[in-house]
């Protein structure tokens, strides 16, 4: 015998009705994949940048102005009587490159250490291992990490700073001599070719809490600390939160943007169900006439609703998020750019779409059924 | 059974009463066919909807088993007529994303053997799993007259259930519906008086009042 489903429930309805179910979920899903694929791709940009600079949540790195020889007097200062235990204090000396982001040239800093220094550096950023060779000391060498490599498509052997080049400038050309396999974006030669020939001798300091979770707590510390001087300090909450301030009016204009969107996909929305609606009034009124309540009809129609809208939903969460895979793999990647595509705000902003396309589902459905009277359909006065 | 007492519905078209039904006083009994005869207009569906719960009286009160049906809640009138009625209208309402079984089956989905019977019955066994765009007008209304026998109803309202069809057809449906009813009431409505020439009794409707019987 065969088995029949329920033939009232929103189920049967969606699915013997494909031709107009699809559409509603198509709609709702590029809605969602747009909304989430706008935010993802935005927050791309500060999370880029705070990808690029990540390198400096191991340390804090103090430099002094005007004069050389305050550099000794801060380390002094910074490791008296820290609030976390203190790990290493490396000195070393740094030149200028650049690096390519989503907004244009980002400075990115090359720094020279000593041989001892440099192990401990590459250990505290997580390295893996070394493809090629370290710098030989006082010899024009340098090593970049992996996506460092990418950003700027080079690879060993290749030139990365010239006399000639104002951008990434050096006495001599540096030969690049090794790669740095590590997720963590770093440009690192050796001390002593950047004091053979940069004219004036700053050292700068790095300095590195012995837990490396502590070392936030450590820079807003020395931050304190050195209010008034003449220092400057380099710390990755500084960044991040430098980043987020830069990028605060962009997203407020994006709320209103994906506001705006969300209210007009909506309204359109739904009048679209409005539209499915009074199709179907022939349904309701003989449902109604035959017995069935007002209630269970709206049940009814507001599970199909729920269904549509929510599953609109997802497969726009999994349409974006196949995007976003795509863009990440294709655009994003091999330029060495941050894109999440799992990005938690990004899913968070789609959530007023469907809530408000629900509302207005809702609302439309109400005022259909609270004044409907199914004997002007089995007269025949509204068919 | 049904038993409407001193019943008028009044339609107000600018600010002018007309009456649909003018005190009607009429029962219908246990297993009896009532045909109720008019010419268009006449109030004789009106009077169909106000004894089977579909419309309120503006005057009097109809009584079902004796409960006063103005006293029942919407869910429980919608109630009533799902249990205890059965309705087959002038078009054969179908609805077109189900099949001829599965139209039948939305008053009761969990009587699929009598859906069955009452189909094969009817002559649509071969056409059961058909949707109402592949059936003929007059196998529409006959998947409707299942529908309406469904449950085994105490009454079976028809208002014109033959409008649609010719008139081989319509005589088919009327007696289908007379001989399945088994002991609940038919009440039906219609122009044609060939139609009802095997009720019980004719009520003839005027101007919605009865003027004849």
């Amino acid at each position: 015998m065969p088995r029949f489903a329920h033939p009232l429930s929103p189920t049967v309805f969606l699915r013997r009705n494909a031709g107009k179910t699809v559409p509603l979920i198509a709609v709702i899903s590029l809605a969602v994949m747009l909304v989430q694929s706008i935010i993802a791709l935005i927050n791309s940009i500060p999370l880029s940048i705070q990808t690029i600079y990540r390198y400096t949540d191991r340390f804090l790195g103090v430099s002094p102005r005007l004069d050389p020889t305050l550099t000794a007097v801060f380390v002094k200062d910074l490791t008296t009587n820290p609030p976390v235990e203190l790990e290493r204090v490396i000195l070393c000396r740094g030149s200028g490159a650049q690096v390519k982001s989503i907004v244009g040239k980002w400075p990115f800093a090359v720094m020279g250490f000593e041989k001892d220094d440099l192990e401990y550096y590459l250990k505290r950023q997580g390295y893996k291992g070394i493809i090629g060779r370290r710098p030989i000391d006082g010899e024009p060498e340098m090593m970049v990490s992996t996506p460092v490599a990418k950003n700027l498509h080079v690879q060993i052997g290749d030139i990365l700073l010239k006399p000639d080049d104002t951008d990434n400038f050096s006495r001599h050309p540096v030969k690049l001599v090794g790669i740095i396999q590590c997720d963590r974006w770093m440009m690192v030669s050796n001390k002593k070719y950047f004091a053979n020939t940069q004219p004036i001798p700053i050292d700068f300091a790095l300095i590195f809490a012995k837990n490396p979770t502590e070392q936030t707590k450590y820079d807003i510390w020395a931050k304190k600390k050195m209010k008034g001087k003449f220092a400057q300090l380099f710390s990755y909450s500084e960044i991040e939160k430098e980043s987020k301030q830069m990028f605060e009016v962009l997203y407020k204009i994006i709320d209103a943007v994906i506001g705006i969107l969300v209210i007009v996909i909506s309204i359109m929305m739904g009048m679209l169900m409005n539209i499915y609606q009074s199709q179907r009034l022939v349904e309701f009124g003989l449902l109604q006439a035959i017995g069935h309540t007002k209630r269970q009809l709206f049940k009814r129609v507001l599970s199909e609703s729920v269904i549509v809208i929510v599953g609109g939903w997802f497969f726009g969460l999994i349409f974006a998020r196949l995007m976003l895979m795509l863009l990440k793999a294709q655009l994003m990647d091999p330029q060495g750019f941050a894109l999440d595509v799992g990005d938690p705000m990004a899913m968070s902003y789609t959530a007023p779409v469907p809530i408000s396309i629900l509302l207005i589902a809702f609302g439309t459905i109400w005022l259909r059924f609270r004044k409907f009277d199914p004997v002007a359909v089995v007269e025949r006065r509204i068919v | 059974m049904v038993k409407a007492t001193d019943v008028s519905l009044i339609y107000h078209d600018h600010e002018r009463e007309v009456f649909a039904c003018r005190d009607i006083n009429i029962e219908i009994k246990e297993g009896e066919f009532v045909g109720i005869l008019g010419p268009s207009g006449s109030g004789k569906s009106s009077l169909l909807y106000l004894l089977s719960g579909l419309k309120n009286p503006t005057l009097g009160e109809i009584r079902i088993n004796g409960t006063l049906l103005g006293n029942l809640s919407d869910v429980e009138r919608a109630s009533m007529r799902i249990q205890k009625f059965g309705f087959v209208f002038q078009q054969p309402y179908l609805l077109g994303y189900l099949s001829a079984i599965e139209n039948v089956l939305t008053v009761n989905p969990k009587l699929i053997d009598r859906a069955k019977s009452l189909l094969d019955d009817l002559g649509l066994s071969e056409k059961m799993n058909r949707h109402p765009h592949e059936l003929s007008g007059g196998e529409r209304q006959r998947v409707c007259v299942a529908r309406a026998l469904i449950n085994s109803p105490e009454v079976i309202f028809a208002d014109e259930p033959t409008a649609a069809l010719d008139h081989d057809n319509g005589i088919h449906v009327v007696e289908m519906l007379n001989r399945h009813r088994k002991n609940g009431s038919l009440v039906m409505v219609t122009h044609d008086p060939t139609m009802i020439e095997k009720a019980d009794r004719t009520l003839v409707i005027s101007n919605g009042t009865i003027a004849g019987m």
